[in-house]
């Protein structure tokens, strides 16, 4: 299914060519052709792991769609294009827009990227289902009441579900604390959530190192050091890429993760690189969305971890269930209006309408969107432990939380909703 | 590390008057080649601590690319700059590309052969020992080009290319060939430094576009050209960082910037503006 960029050049080239043949023809054909869905997919830098795994569930999610066929009898063909800087991904959303007509786009992770998508959605009359670039600041800016951008789960949620499970466990175990977290919005918003979450949890801590490295940064020898002459009880990091077994591996060099308890939000997102030879056992470790070992895993996931790991010889990521939900959300929302439109392919607006509210079956369990265009999703994270059969760590016991519990509700900003917490 | 790298920038430019930003994919490669080769050695029964000589190999038997690459830029030799940095930028893209498409999207890292040297405690903090056998393999290429450079026939021409390549050329140097070897020499250096420094982190495609900006900085404060310059330059940068990192890490690359900007205004050329190479 996957289409290479030479087909896609050549495809592009001949859609150009009969664009208006194609303006006149359209309404006629429109309850046979294909669904088209665009596809925004980091392929460079230190996004493109996760971008990869994002096509992935994408295309999973397609090819069964289709073999169960399609939606509402049409096939869904996926034009896929990169996600780099915002100003280039945005010119990409446009061309989806205008040049492949395409019925929705699904995509995009980076912050950035998200903060430029939401406004030219808008203004393009294109749905667009993102994987993940949501943050707090900027948002009610550029999206104030979006119509056509459908959010992925707060930033947030990984920290917040990883300091509640601190204060649970690891209170009265540490006084000083460290954070170590890439240097842009994720970063620090994780932080100082982390921070306002033990203030009101009554754990009194004194910070003692903040580090910022840049994102994408290869080598920690530096910040480890500096570290090991703060002493602190507990780091904190969130980070998700390259950076977390660099950085872990380094930390281990140096004797740091032997005398320090460790919180990593979001290292569960390359949780194969986390090896056992530096990776310590009782770190609370995040995986987002998607936890692929999981006992009490649906029988869908248990068949897509399996589909994954034999053809990619690896175990799949919660990027994977971001994209996977927005396809059958979006099949979802288009058979709910359908309905109520007597089966007829439904006009844009009514799938938007059916798509506020729309629940479907993830990977990982049922997800929604909410009514004010934000993903509702269950949470996997843990203690770290050593005891499996692979060469990296895994968790025991899972702990689940859903986005009721861990993401602040509609209309609410992130730090009155903490504060409001009854603890 | 960043020496080695920073290193074969300084021979390139200093002989061939070419700025090379691929230099950064050579170190990547370099990280990538090195944990496929060790990885192969290792399941090949080769005794662990002898890894160390598999890095090094495979970063020189890597060299190999270097022909073929000099061989394409030959293209803009007499051309401006831009032209040089848009082609050697182009190349980084590519390998960038070559890179993800052999070992994949993520990042890729050696087993624990970090520690198979053990770890040593200097004063107060633990450093593992491999550190320093990276250490010392630093100072020991820079003897090593030292020697070659001011010792050996070879080091002589290529002394003589740089000063003037016109006269040499007319003096019968062969221009294509000493091109063709800098330039692989300086692949190596890159290759080689890739390869020595994966054993403390894990190879990602970015890191090619990550050591090439730091690399940059070392020239410009050493100076470009000069390789007494590289080495310097590198050690300033290096401390300056993890002084940084230690008191005040808001500052990290500031405190790079500000000693860039403070060489280009008080010495342009840099502080070994001028020496040989």
């Amino acid at each position: 299914m996957r289409t290479t960029r030479r087909q896609f050049l050549a495809l592009s080239g001949g859609a150009l060519g009969t664009a208006a043949l194609r303006l006149d023809t359209a309404p006629a054909l429109a309850q046979n052709a294909p669904v088209k869905i665009g596809v925004l997919a980091a392929k460079a830098g230190v996004l493109a792991p996760v971008g990869e795994s994002g096509l992935r569930g994408v295309q999973w999610a397609t090819e069964r769609v289709n073999a169960a066929g399609g939606i509402l009898g049409r096939r869904i063909e996926l034009v896929v294009e990169e996600e780099s800087s915002p100003k280039d991904t945005v010119e990409r959303f446009r061309k989806l827009s205008l040049q492949d007509r395409v019925d929705a786009v699904s995509g995009a992770i980076s912050t950035g990227v998200g903060l430029a998508l939401g406004p030219v959605a808008e203004e393009m009359k294109t749905i667009w289902l993102s994987w993940d670039a949501t943050t707090q600041k900027g948002v009610e800016e550029t999206m104030p009441k979006p119509k056509y951008s459908f959010r992925s789960t707060d930033n947030e949620c990984e920290a917040v579900m990883a300091s509640m499970l601190t204060a649970r466990h690891l209170k009265g175990k540490f006084r000083t604390v460290a954070g170590i977290n890439p240097d842009y919005s994720y970063g620090r918003d994780n932080w100082a959530a982390f921070l306002a979450i033990m203030k009101k949890y009554g754990i009194e801590l004194s910070v003692v190192s903040e580090l910022w490295p840049k994102l994408g940064a290869t080598d920690f020898t530096a910040h480890v050091a500096a570290l090991g002459q703060a002493k602190p009880d507990l780091i904190f990091s969130c980070f998700w890429a390259g950076d977390t077994p660099i950085f872990l591996k380094q930390a281990h060099a140096a004797g740091l993760t032997a005398r320090t308890k460790l919180v990593l939000t979001t290292g569960g997102g390359v949780h194969e690189s986390l090896k056992k030879d530096f990776t310590p056992e009782g770190a609370i470790l995040g995986y987002n969305c998607l936890y692929f070992d999981w006992a009490r895993a649906s029988a869908l996931q248990k068949e897509f971890v399996r589909w994954h790991h034999e053809k990619f010889k690896e175990w799949p990521n919660y990027e994977s269930d971001h994209g996977y939900f927005t396809i059958v959300a979006y099949k979802a929302a288009v058979e709910r209006a359908a309905r109520a439109a007597g089966g007829k392919w439904p006009a844009p607006d009514a799938i938007i309408q059916a798509l506020e509210g729309v629940e479907a079956e993830s990977l990982s369990g049922p997800r929604r969107f909410r009514e004010d265009h934000i993903m509702e999703a269950t949470f996997f994270q843990g203690m770290t432990t050593h005891r499996n059969a692979h060469d990296f760590v895994t968790i025991d016991p899972v702990e689940t939380m859903t986005t009721k519990q861990i993401q602040k509700p509609s209309g609410v900003g992130l730090y009155d909703w903490i504060n409001s917490w009854k603890v | 590390m960043l020496f080695l790298v920073a290193a074969g920038l300084q021979l390139v430019f200093g002989v061939q008057r070419i700025l090379n930003l691929a230099c950064g994919s050579f170190y990547a490669l370099g990280a990538y080649a090195g944990v496929s080769a060790v990885a192969w050695a290792l399941g090949h029964g080769l005794p662990a601590p002898l890894f160390v000589l598999v890095l090094v190999a495979s970063g020189l038997a890597l060299a190999v690319i270097g022909p073929p690459v000099e061989r394409l830029l030959r293209a803009v030799y007499d051309r401006d700059e831009s032209f040089q940095l848009l082609l050697t930028f182009a190349l980084v893209l590519m390998f960038e590309d070559v890179m993800r498409f052999v070992w994949g999207p993520a990042p890729v890292q050696l087993g624990n052969a970090y520690l198979v040297y053990g770890r040593l405690a200097v004063a107060g903090s633990t450093v593992p020992v491999y550190n320093l056998v990276v250490i010392a393999a630093g100072g020991l290429v820079a003897l090593g080009m030292g020697g070659l450079l001011t010792r050996t026939r070879f080091g002589r021409i290529v002394r003589a290319t740089a000063e003037n390549r016109e006269m040499s050329a007319a003096l019968g140097v062969d221009l294509g060939r000493v091109y063709a070897r800098v330039f692989t020499l300086g692949v190596a250096l890159g290759t080689v430094g890739g390869a020595l420094v994966i054993p403390a982190t894990a190879a990602v495609s970015e890191m090619a576009i990550e050591v090439v900006v730091e690399a940059f900085a070392v020239v410009v404060i050493g100076g470009l050209g000069s390789m007494r310059g590289a080495f310097v330059g590198s050690l300033i940068v290096g401390v300056l960082k993890a002084g940084a990192i230690a008191t005040w890490p808001e500052v990290e690359m500031l405190a790079i910037y500000v000693v860039v900007i403070g060489v280009l205004v008080l010495r342009p050329a840099g502080l070994f503006a001028g020496a040989a190479p």
